[in-house]
């Protein structure tokens, strides 16, 4: 921890030296921290916009995942920033709140390459704070229902009728559930972090509940489901500490009949699953309820502290003009609605992504709010108290609701 | 010019050299964190003023705050189980490895030292080898104990509140035993084998020899290694992540994770760094209270 704290201080300090030197010979430099690797968009985009702009030097620094919040927040406070970050959307609030990221409302309205209305209302909404426009979004994920085929055939279930509502999918994790197999009705992560109020989150809005009205009774029901399969042990008791990844992992294997996870298994389910796989989207409380979804991915922001925002903007117009390449050539969806999706030579997976995509238009961000992640932290301890038993669903979100309400003001 | 150039080369200046260099770097890279730790515990710290010294003082309400959110008390008491039960666990397997290998048959050095690839492994790579291990359903430790007949069914040791905490210890007394070993097989190794020899004609039995030679002469071993035992069990913050995340419900949440989860996932650096001074404060207790009852001892 400490020495890649340290061994993070050194690079930074090459970095800048590096970027001051060439500040001297070269007009503008432009640093960009993403944490995306060779095989992921940031990277490539930042590479090829230094190459088609050779009056602009673009220096591109790796950042862990982890470290992303709080190396920008020490680079900022000690005025060391660089020009663009890639920040996950439930932090992008908290900077654009405190007057961190530059606001781009105006450039973005001027812009012939960025048009708000292109995007879907989740991740718009994401990089918004206070009517205000602090970023645009880089990509997007959100989370819908995987489901076995095979096994909905062989247990007498109609594989192109797949759950819709609620107790549709509880009585498919029933007659799914196979113990004598070890094939558990079906998999989804409530673990005590993001990833819980990520896959929570939607069934309450669904209800129309939200961070801010967490123990509506709609909520409450959903809670309650999730202890029904967990106590009936229709998903495994390890769904209380595994991640999503890991968590998919049991249904690529056979374990599980069903999972509830995202578009970033397409690749790896489209390898590993022997078996037909088909998604749909994520069941409602009752037929005709509004649809809700999580939303998950990055957003590109240029701090208030850059030298250079023409040129930064300029960068961001690049890497949205190439949004239409982010899935053929990495996989990842953009956070665009108007962009057709190329089929990929894989059925199944065209199948999926169409259903995600759909599923995209309900996703909702988390927040926006400055202090999304004890929010979050209230929501966890509530699901994960209630599952384990140690209070009822509507006491455990009774009590995430008084502290969030402390949390508000 | 010159008594100060002889006094540096041999005299008391380079005596003080050798100390005052040590002693600079303890302060520069212990000591200023260390202060800069406790006086944020008494101020009011936002994200953005992280880098300046100058913050709002609060006086003691980072401490009162978290003495009164619900999960301090039982934090304090997974720490306290956390530490014993590891602690514990590691000297024992430790002490019983060492002395197995202390009989020197054939090939006992070369599997002594197969024993350190624990100890080598980082933290999170175990972490990640146990989360799969402990794993309910498909981890290989049910597969041991169902073989053995201890457990009928699955265990879901990650999962369930009662075990949680106990799955991070075993993991824990795997990455620590092998250091336990080293270090009181390097004791062992240094008492003179003439004290058996002369104990054994005098007729004294394996056990005997045992508690009246190998245990007091490993005295110094034994303190120096659960003192250090104290600091490493303190500081075990991977495995948690690895493998519970302090969950389900809390259940496995110790202080120092409690304090990385307040300071960077939760973005409230001073509950994070209030945590911290409690857990010096424990220590400095813990280790204030070794060196005088050792000291005792020796003299009474």
């Amino acid at each position: 921890m400490k020495t890649s704290a340290i061994l993070g201080a050194v690079l930074y300090a090459g970095a800048a030296t590096l970027g001051m030197a060439a500040y001297a010979a070269d007009p503008v430099t432009i640093t960009i921290w993403c944490q995306d690797s060779e095989t992921q968009p940031g990277l490539n985009l930042a590479k090829e916009f230094g190459e088609k702009n050779p009056d602009i030097k673009v220096v591109y620094r790796q950042i862990h995942f982890d470290d992303v919040t709080s190396e920008a927040m020490r680079a900022y406070s000690t005025g060391q920033a660089p020009d663009i970050i890639a920040i996950d959307n439930p932090e992008h609030a908290l900077f654009a709140s405190h007057g961190v990221f530059l606001d781009l409302t105006d450039r973005i309205a001027k812009s012939a390459v960025i048009h708000k209305e292109d995007y879907f209302p989740g991740p718009l909404a994401s990089v918004t704070w206070d009517s205000k426009l602090y970023g645009v979004p880089k990509a997007t994920n959100t989370i819908a229902l995987y489901y076995n085929a095979d096994m909905f055939k062989a247990k007498g279930l109609d594989p192109d009728k797949p759950p819709q509502t609620w107790d549709e999918m509880v009585d498919a994790a029933r007659k799914l559930n196979d113990p004598a197999k070890n094939v558990y009705g079906i998999a989804f992560s409530a673990k005590a972090s993001e990833e819980g109020t990520f896959q929570f989150l939607p069934w309450a809005q669904m209800t129309g509940g939200g961070y801010d009205k967490i123990n509506t009774d709609g909520a409450v029901r959903a809670l309650t489901i999730w202890k029904t399969l967990l106590d009936e042990k229709l998903a495994s008791p390890d769904t209380l500490t595994r991640g999503q990844w890991d968590s998919t992992g049991t249904f690529n294997s056979g374990n599980a009949a069903m999972v509830i996870s995202g578009p970033w298994e397409l690749n790896r389910m489209s390898q590993e699953a022997k078996f037909d796989w088909r998604v749909t989207l994520m069941p409602v409380p009752e037929v005709g309820a509004p649809r809700s979804s999580a939303m998950g991915d990055f957003n590109w922001a240029i701090f208030k502290s850059s030298k250079h925002p023409d040129e930064a903007f300029k960068a961001l117009e690049y890497f949205v003009s190439q949004d239409p390449r982010v899935f053929p050539d990495w996989g990842q969806l953009a956070a665009r609605a108007n962009i057709e999706i190329p089929p990929t030579g894989d059925a199944k997976k065209d199948a999926a992504v169409k259903v995600f995509m759909e599923q995209l238009k309900y996703a909702q961000p988390r927040g926006p709010h400055p202090e999304w992640m004890k929010i979050s932290k209230a929501i966890q301890d509530a699901i994960q108290s209630a599952l384990t038993g140690q209070a009822s669903p509507k006491d455990a979100l009774d009590q995430a609701a008084t502290t969030i309400k402390g949390i508000l003001g | 010019m010159r008594r100060l150039y002889s006094s540096l080369v041999d005299g008391r200046g380079f005596d003080l050299c050798l100390i005052g260099i040590p002693l600079a770097f303890l302060i520069v890279l212990s000591g200023v964190p260390l202060v800069y730790n406790v006086v944020m515990s008494f101020q009011a710290v936002d994200m953005f003023s992280l880098g300046s010294f100058i913050r709002p003082w609060v006086g003691f309400d980072n401490y009162r705050q978290l003495i009164a959110q619900p999960e301090f008390w039982p934090i304090m008491g997974h720490t306290a189980t956390f530490l014993a039960a590891s602690i514990a666990g590691q000297f024992l397997l430790g002490f019983a490895l060492a002395l197995f290998f202390w009989l020197n048959f054939p090939g006992a050095s070369w599997l002594r030292g197969l024993f350190l690839v624990s100890w080598v492994m980082p933290g999170l790579v175990v972490g990640a080898v146990w989360n799969w291990l402990l794993s309910g359903d498909f981890g290989v430790f049910n597969f041991v104990l169902h073989q053995l007949h201890i457990i009928s069914g699955n265990v879901f040791w990650r999962s369930d509140p009662a075990f949680a905490l106990w799955s991070v210890i075993i993991a824990n007394i795997w990455l620590g035993t092998s250091f336990n070993m080293i270090m009181l097989s390097v004791g062992l190794s240094s008492i003179p084998a003439d004290l058996y020899e002369a104990a054994e004609l005098d007729g004294a039995g394996a056990l005997t020899r045992f508690w009246t030679i190998t245990l007091p002469m490993m005295r110094s071993s034994i303190g120096a290694l659960i003192s250090l035992g104290l600091i490493f069990t303190l500081q075990q913050f991977d495995l948690f992540a690895a493998i519970t995340a302090g969950g389900p419900n809390n259940s496995s949440n110790v202080a120092q994770y409690w304090a990385w989860d307040l300071s960077f996932k939760q973005y409230d650096f001073a509950k994070g760094a209030a945590i911290s001074v409690i857990m010096i404060v424990v220590v400095m207790l813990a280790s204030v209270y070794y060196v005088r009852s050792t000291r005792h001892e020796v003299r009474g």
